[in-house]
């Protein structure tokens, strides 16, 4: 008769674990939740900064600069080069005294009183906006490359668009990525080390009962189910309370960026499947980390 | 059921617990194990639940060596035996009932039919009323009645006793060896181990007498010497089969390893 435990045994007696110790088992569940909170943050901070980002490329403009003299057959010639590639939305030529005039908007009244025109400076210039798909620095480089190329072509002189803030912003990013990823990892693994404890201490706790269970003829796998599932209802403890932190902080930061800051996002601010990553992984962590308790505390 | 041949134990330290012990108990035959301390009775009982395992020689148990029983078989073979402590292991956090019933969980029971055997078992041992209580609540002989229980529950082919009464006054220990008396008749085999030669003079059963880890004397049973009571429609042990009647010979035969699955060697 090769019958498998019943589930209301084995949580019936995870429950007892659990009962037995409920102060470290909520110390263990709080290291649980706290770490996956703040791996929830990390998650959010850098899903809304990759969209920022993303969505900074998708309406960005270069500026392609012609020289001194280039005749308006020039510039159609680099307008139809620029035609050519994929991502163009919108190409707008301007003069160089279209392009002084808007130049003078820019400038404030006072600057303007007195200021000889020809100082205000103004270039012939197309106005390229481009849809470019900006997931990292490697595609600011690429889009560099190919503005480079353009400088071949002889009537453009310089063209731009703020490369290298769009370098420096998806830097940090990627610098922000290595630390959440360090910073997870030593979260994780103190919260492991909590499961473990407290699955260990219960171990230890119930050794006579493990002898009797094993003189009676239970297999070790039905003897160490009910502490694999205490590590798990730890993990899944922690993960329900960082989930319902991370939600209600979901909803706040939403009020506050629609409400008070008045801006209109597009996208979710939570990572889609966050939650149900979190509710994975919580159970997830602590099966691993009360399975190496386990496996190194119980022999039978 | 049980055969030992030139059976050792040699512990790390040097010891010789038991040495090269040939004996064979046989189908539901009621045994006492006797020996001054240290002579190897409890080694002899740990061999056969295999919490050891012997240094030479070969055991069988329902035609099977469980010399070269795999690990993992253990737990099969360990339903068919039960187990009685002097101190009765009985887990303090788990009511009577669940004492009892943890030897079905184990099985993977369902709930309703667990109910019903551990009901009937205590209602045989007159603890019924005792079911919900605590072992720390229980008296010594009540301790030992349930953890009795535990060992018989799921009807196991051989009962294995060390020093059963050894814990108890000696009106207790009568109470109690008559139990296993009852559960013998059943056709159970069982193996008493116990240094109180007046309780064996008394039952006159077969006994094996080990001196320093040795076979010193097999004495046969005398019969008509045993006051044994007899079981009545209530017996005086208050023992009561579990199962729908008493199993044959053939059929605990049969039952053994039949949990097992996992092809121990012969």
């Amino acid at each position: 008769m090769k019958r498998a435990a019943r589930p209301t045994y084995v949580l019936k007696q995870a429950w007892l674990l659990v009962h037995g110790s409920p102060w470290l088992t909520a110390v263990s569940a709080l290291t649980v939740a706290l770490t996956l909170t703040l791996i929830g943050l990390l998650a959010m901070v850098l899903f809304n900064a990759s969209h920022l980002l993303r969505e900074l490329g998708q309406n960005l403009t270069l500026s392609v600069y012609l020289r001194e003299g280039a005749t308006p057959d020039q510039a159609a010639q680099v307008r139809q080069k620029l035609q050519g590639h994929a991502g163009i939305k919108r190409i707008k030529t301007l003069s160089r005294e279209e392009d002084r005039a808007r130049n003078r908007r820019l400038l404030s009244p006072e600057l303007l009183q007195g200021l000889d025109e020809a100082a205000i400076p103004g270039q012939p210039m197309l106005e390229v906006e481009i849809d470019a798909e900006l997931a990292s620095r490697g595609d600011v480089d690429a889009l560099v490359k190919w503005t480079q190329a353009l400088h071949g072509v002889q009537s453009v002189e310089d063209v731009e668009f703020g490369a290298e803030k769009l370098r420096l912003l998806f830097a940090l990013v990627e610098i922000a990525r290595t630390i959440g990823v360090v910073l997870s990892v030593v979260l994780l693994s103190s919260a492991m080390f909590f499961v473990f404890t407290t699955v260990r201490l219960a171990v230890f706790s119930r050794r006579d009962e493990i002898e009797v269970l094993s003189l009676v003829g239970a297999t070790p796998g039905f003897i160490r189910l009910p502490f694999l599932v205490e590590g798990a209802l730890q993990g899944l403890a922690g993960a329900a309370l960082a989930a319902g932190l991370l939600g209600l902080l979901h909803l706040e930061l939403r009020s506050l960026v629609r409400d008070v800051y008045m801006l209109n996002v597009a996208w979710s601010l939570l990572p889609p499947g966050m939650i149900l990553w979190l509710l994975i992984g919580g159970p997830a962590v602590g099966l691993a980390a009360s399975a190496l308790s386990v496996g190194r505390y119980l022999k039978v | 059921m049980i055969q030992l041949y030139h059976v050792s134990k040699r512990y790390p330290n040097g010891t010789d617990a038991l040495n090269d012990v040939t004996l064979r108990v046989r189908e539901g035959e009621f045994v006492f194990l006797t020996g001054p301390s240290g002579a190897g009775k409890s080694t002899l009982l740990r061999l056969l639940m295999v919490m050891e395992r012997a240094s030479d020689g070969q055991i069988l148990i329902g035609g099977r060596n469980i010399h070269v029983l795999r690990d993992a078989s253990i737990p099969f073979l360990r339903r068919n035996i039960g187990m009685i402590f002097q101190d009765f292991r009985l887990v303090p956090r788990r009511t009577v009932f669940d004492n009892i019933a943890i030897s079905l969980e184990i099985m993977g029971m369902g709930s309703k039919e667990i109910e019903r055997r551990v009901n009937q078992l205590l209602d045989g041992l007159r603890l019924i009323h005792r079911a919900g209580a605590y072992p720390g609540d229980l008296s010594a002989g009540e301790q030992q009645r349930v953890a009795i229980a535990r060992a018989l529950v799921n009807e196991p082919a051989i009962l294995l006793a060390d020093e059963p009464t050894g814990n108890l006054d000696p009106e207790l220990g009568q109470d109690i060896l008559q139990l296993l008396l009852d559960v013998g008749r059943r056709g159970t085999t069982v193996i008493v181990a116990t240094h109180d030669h007046a309780l064996i003079e008394r039952y006159g059963h077969r006994t094996l007498v080990l001196t320093r880890g040795q076979l010193a004397e097999d004495r046969p049973r005398v019969v008509g010497r045993v006051p044994e009571r007899t079981t009545g429609p209530v017996p005086s042990s208050g023992v009561v089969p579990v199962g729908s009647g008493e199993p044959t010979a053939d059929q605990a035969q049969a039952a053994f390893f039949a949990d097992d699955g996992t092809g121990a060697e012969p």
